[in-house]
């Protein structure tokens, strides 16, 4: 069966859940997994498809989700102007896409800076990106109210045929939102893989010194692949700010971007059901291992199942299934064998 | 189709832990357990548990056993939203605890409403919490401004006496609301109101805050947070020689520092709400004896005793309203508390109305005592 | 006036700690290419060794130091022969996430053991600070800087002056040339990652009194360490010394005269500027950035 088709059924069996499975509990297990899975995949155009180490993922997603909360229950906050600048409470749609882009503008930034060094400094830039916003996020108090956390941020509503306006805040519906946001930027990033800026990313993965010299415009496409990745998680963010409808600075600590960055790696980094898979996996891992052991030792075997993934499977799960159900992989997404260092 | 076998596999596994039978009585306990804050979640829940016990071993209520299920809430207000809403949803407890400081328990109110279960508030301080319109809000700890006006009648006991007062909080909820109502009581019996300086939860070196207090010429520093940074401020206030005399608020206690006591000559004031060193001078002096004979047994940390009350209280009123109620169902529990009457470890547990007409808090009245600590050694100042 | 030596008094001692966690990472960071999410971890280890000791065993401050130190050095080889010599060929990826694995078991192997409680190690030293003329320090305090004076100097000679010291950086200046050499370079990495590990314990070790001892204080620390891995260029061990000293510095100047709440952001915001200005650091003498 082709790839197309698995994942039109899985989306089909995905969307018809909550009429089964009645579980409110569980149904918001996995909304909130999903919405990693949407932090993820968007960190998997940076890590697979450009080979970068972002691991300050978490900053554009809590960016997202505050910038977003902020917008939609207003603020104001003195800047050292005359007057204090003063923002109303917008429509909450308004505050996502405002999330979004303002997530892609520090992209913008970000790639800009961060891609005059690369590999090691790189990675190094991203955390204290990271950390930096978390205290502003804690210390600047007057905006974003600190440790005590911005509360009753409006949930997201849409237009339903026959009841008008409703609020999406019962656990179904979140799941829904939260589906129906996942399948659009799985398939935007689908898309973007597959097209010539696609193909050019994968080139300056592959041997960037080559890519630049047939001309590959290098730094410009690394910045636009931010820009996307930030933008996406934006996404995730701010939706996150309205499922949950609590955001404090913990949205930035290191943790998440961990956890982005196994379910990118184990799943399979470079293809596009990778963060999916790995998301599922470790998203849900930690639930099902509940009441089985303390919490401690749950996440001890967490840590331990990342290091044997990354030592039994080193390209992740889904190349190795794919290699065992010898499923299509397009060629851009095929991963090469080694070169040796 | 892994995908699809995860799932059987996720909802079997589901299925199998709902489907326990409901022999006993649940009670919600949402406490940080790790975090910043860590140490005086653990306390409650400890006094908490001992409460369980106790009523266990008198037979229970409506002849079934009490059993506590007790979620960490981490030291933050998101954590503790997702901790109440496993206690509701997953384990269905008809009436919960918790969630330590202001801030988480303001985060979980919300959720309060729209499931509809009552929660016992044991330590939360802030005043917004019953005045907010959330009839589902059980108050058993004062509110930073009882707890300053009580402080008010012992002020004249401190010679020599305060004449400036400044204050270092953490800049949440619980810190700021303390700082804001002692100005307030103090500045009305004319004490001058020096620096107020703030840290985040998580923060351990408070040199430049306790540098900047240092330049303020004030007699006295109040200090509103976690016994964890109670503990670095005092130690790292010593070591700058600091002139102001400390007095903490909100119930925290440095416990270790009776073991590693600070240099000689230095003293410190805690407010408490319960001073296990005169347990016999607390208003029902054999109901404290139970407690603190319980938490003796366990050998566990005895400066513990000033916070694990409020979770051995808590529970003691839960059970109480269950007793009343008939029925471990939360509006049923709900209805019950404002009948609910008892003698606790603190003192008398009774609900008045506050807040907004038609959707009041619940609030009650307890009290308050101070006690010195100097060279390891605790005694009334 | 009293204000900045008191702050400059602060800095120097918290910067001989710093120097130590830097030390110990860029070699690994820069030598060995391993982003390694432990360090953080083996400084709580040292910390919490201290607390079993001294607290715990009752035994020696001194001694207890020692121990960690050798503790730390044994995790630290453990960790480098079991996770990282299997993976010495493959991209920085894929180590990176075994040290994340790693990272979140031993931090929470730490918790499961001790709790999430935070504990106190409890000073040999007097409780009193010694003043001299306007500035005051604990006793305590001037002992971290005497030990990590100290440290410095012994690591310097090792390096620069045995033969040890020359096989590390013969293999840290052209790994296939000295292994041409009959240098064991999967020996040296070893030695290398055992040694930072036991510098992060030591650390550790000697601020546990300080500050207190608890599962997460490895966090914050590991990102300064890079931080100073960063000011200081990677490899450079001269530069991560200084880096270690001028991070404690701007943090203490930085609280006392800026903002006491964002201290702990001023690392960050110098690594960003130090990247946006001048990316191979300080005083790396030649960098190929990247």
């Amino acid at each position: 069966m082709s790839a197309r088709v698995f994942n039109l059924l899985f989306v089909a069996l995905a969307a018809s859940l909550p009429l089964w499975m009645r579980d409110p509990y569980l149904l918001a297990i996995l909304s909130s997994t999903g919405i990693f899975i949407i932090a993820a995949i968007s960190l998997n155009l940076l890590l697979g498809f450009t080979g970068q180490l972002s691991l300050g993922h978490a900053a554009f997603f809590g960016i997202g989700a505050y910038t977003s909360a902020l917008l939609s229950l207003g603020f104001d906050v003195d800047i050292g102007l005359p007057s204090p600048v003063v923002v109303d409470p917008k429509p909450v749609w308004v505050a996502f896409f405002g999330a979004v882009a303002v997530s892609g503008l520090f992209g913008f930034l970000i790639g800009k800076l961060a891609f005059r060094v690369r590999g090691a400094y790189f990675v190094i830039v991203t955390i204290a990106f990271a950390e930096v916003m978390r205290m502003v996020a804690l210390n600047w108090v007057d905006l974003t109210e600190g440790p005590m956390a911005l509360n009753n941020i409006p949930p997201l509503s849409i237009w339903w045929p026959g009841s008008g306006l409703i609020a999406l805040v019962t656990k179904p519906q979140a799941y829904w939102l939260v589906l129906a946001v996942g399948v659009v930027c799985y398939f935007l990033v689908a898309h973007m893989v597959r097209s010539r800026i696609g193909r050019a990313l994968v080139a300056l993965r592959e041997n960037e010194p080559l890519a630049r010299s047939v001309g590959v415009r290098v730094t410009h496409y690394l910045v636009v692949a931010t820009v996307v990745s930030a933008a996406i998680a934006g996404a995730a963010g701010a939706l996150y700010a309205h499922c949950v409808r609590i955001v404090d600075p913990d949205v930035f600590l290191f943790i998440y971007t961990v956890t982005m960055v196994i379910m990118v790696v184990s799943g399979g980094k470079g293809t596009l059901a990778g963060p999916v898979v790995g998301g599922l996996i470790f998203g849900l891992m930690p639930q099902a291992l509940r009441g089985t052991a303390p919490p401690e030792v749950q996440w001890i075997i967490y840590g331990i199942g990342i290091i044997l993934i990354v030592f039994f499977l080193p390209r992740g799960i889904v190349p190795a299934f794919a290699d065992l159900a010898r499923l299509r992989v397009p060629q851009a997404l095929r991963r090469p064998a080694k070169v040796a260092p | 189709m892994i995908k699809h076998m995860w799932m059987a596999v996720l909802a079997a596994l589901f299925a199998a832990a709902t489907a326990q039978a409901q022999e006993t009585i649940k009670i919600g306990v949402n406490e940080p357990l790790t975090g910043a804050v860590a140490a005086s979640g653990t306390y409650v829940t400890n006094g908490a548990r001992i409460g369980a016990e106790v009523v266990n071993s008198r037979g229970g209520v409506l002849g079934k056993k009490i059993e506590l299920v007790i979620e960490d809430n981490k030291s933050n207000p998101k954590e503790a939203v997702d901790a109440a809403e496993k206690l509701i949803l997953r384990d269905k407890v008809p009436v919960m605890i918790g969630a330590w400081s202001s801030t988480f328990t303001l985060a979980v109110m919300p959720k309060l409403i729209e499931y509809g279960v009552p929660l016992i508030v044991e330590t939360s301080s802030s005043g917004k919490i019953t005045v907010s319109g959330n009839p589902w809000v059980f108050r058993i700890s004062p509110t930073s401004e009882m707890e300053a006006v009580a402080f008010l009648e012992k002020l004249s006991s401190f010679n020599p006496p305060i004449k400036k007062a400044d204050f270092l909080s953490v800049n949440n909820d619980f810190g700021r609301g303390a700082a804001a109502e002692f100005a307030k009581a103090l500045a009305s019996k004319g004490v001058k109101i020096g620096v107020t300086e703030t840290m985040t939860p998580e923060a351990t070196d408070l040199s430049a805050q306790l540098a900047a207090i240092k330049k303020s010429d004030g007699d006295a520093l109040f200090v509103t947070t976690g016994v964890e940074q109670v503990t670095l401020v005092i130690k790292q206030a010593a070591e700058q020689r600091l002139t102001q005399r400390i007095i903490t608020t909100g119930g925290a206690f440095p416990d270790q520092m009776i073991a590693n006591a600070g240099p000689a000559g230095m003293a410190s004031y805690h407010i408490l709400f319960f001073s296990p060193w005169s347990a016999d001078k607390a208003k029902y002096p054999d109901v404290a004896k139970v407690y603190v004979d319980e938490w003796n047994k366990k050998k566990w940390e005895f400066a513990g005793l000033t916070e694990g009350f409020r979770g051995y209280d808590a529970v003691m009123t839960a059970v109480e309203a269950i007793k009343i109620a008939g029925k471990a169902e939360p509006d049923a529990i709900r209805q019950a508390l404002w009948k609910t009457k008892l003698h606790g470890v603190n003192g008398d547990i009774a609900f008045i109305k506050q807040g907004p007409e038609g959707k009041e808090s619940g609030q009650s009245v307890p009290n308050v005592y101070i006690v010195m600590l100097k060279e390891g050694k605790v005694t009334q100042p | 006036m009293d204000q900045i030596l008191q702050h400059g008094l602060n800095g120097v001692v918290l910067g001989g700690t710093y120097a130590l966690l830097g030390i110990g990472l860029t070699l690994v960071f820069g030598i060995m290419r391993v982003v390694n999410f432990t360090h953080g971890e083996l400084y709580a280890f040292g910390a919490y060794l201290a607390y079993l000791f001294v607290a715990l065993l009752h035994l020696d401050f001194f001694l207890s130091i020692a121990l960690a130190a050798l503790a730390g050095f044994a995790l630290g080889a453990v960790i480098e022969l079991v996770l990282l010599r299997p993976l010495r060929t493959d991209d920085i990826d894929t180590v990176m996430l075994v040290m994340i694995g790693a990272w979140i078991a031993l931090q929470n192997g730490e918790q499961f053991v001790w709790g999430g409680v935070a504990k106190l190690v409890p000073s040999p030293f007097a409780q009193e600070p010694l003043v001299f003329g306007p500035v005051s320090v604990l006793p305590l305090r001037l002992f971290v800087l005497a030990v990590t004076l100290v440290l410095l100097v012994a690591f310097y000679l090792l390096i620069d002056r045995t033969r040890l010291g020359m096989a590390m950086r013969a293999t840290f200046q052209d790994r296939d040339t000295a292994a041409l050499m009959g240098v064991d370079v999967k020996g040296i990495y070893t030695l290398t990652f055992a040694l930072g590990s036991s510098l992060a314990a030591i650390a550790g070790a000697l601020l546990g009194p300080i500050f207190l001892v608890n599962p997460t204080m490895g966090n914050l620390v590991g990102l300064k360490a890079f931080a100073i891995v960063i000011l200081g260029g990677l490899g450079n061990i001269t530069g991560a010394t200084i880096g270690g000293f001028v991070l404690a510095l701007v943090e203490e100047f930085g609280a006392g005269y800026l903002s006491s709440e964002y201290r702990d952001a001023f690392g960050f915001v110098v690594i960003i500027a130090v990247l946006a200005l001048r990316p191979q650091g300080f005083f790396a003498l030649k960098g190929r950035v990247g």
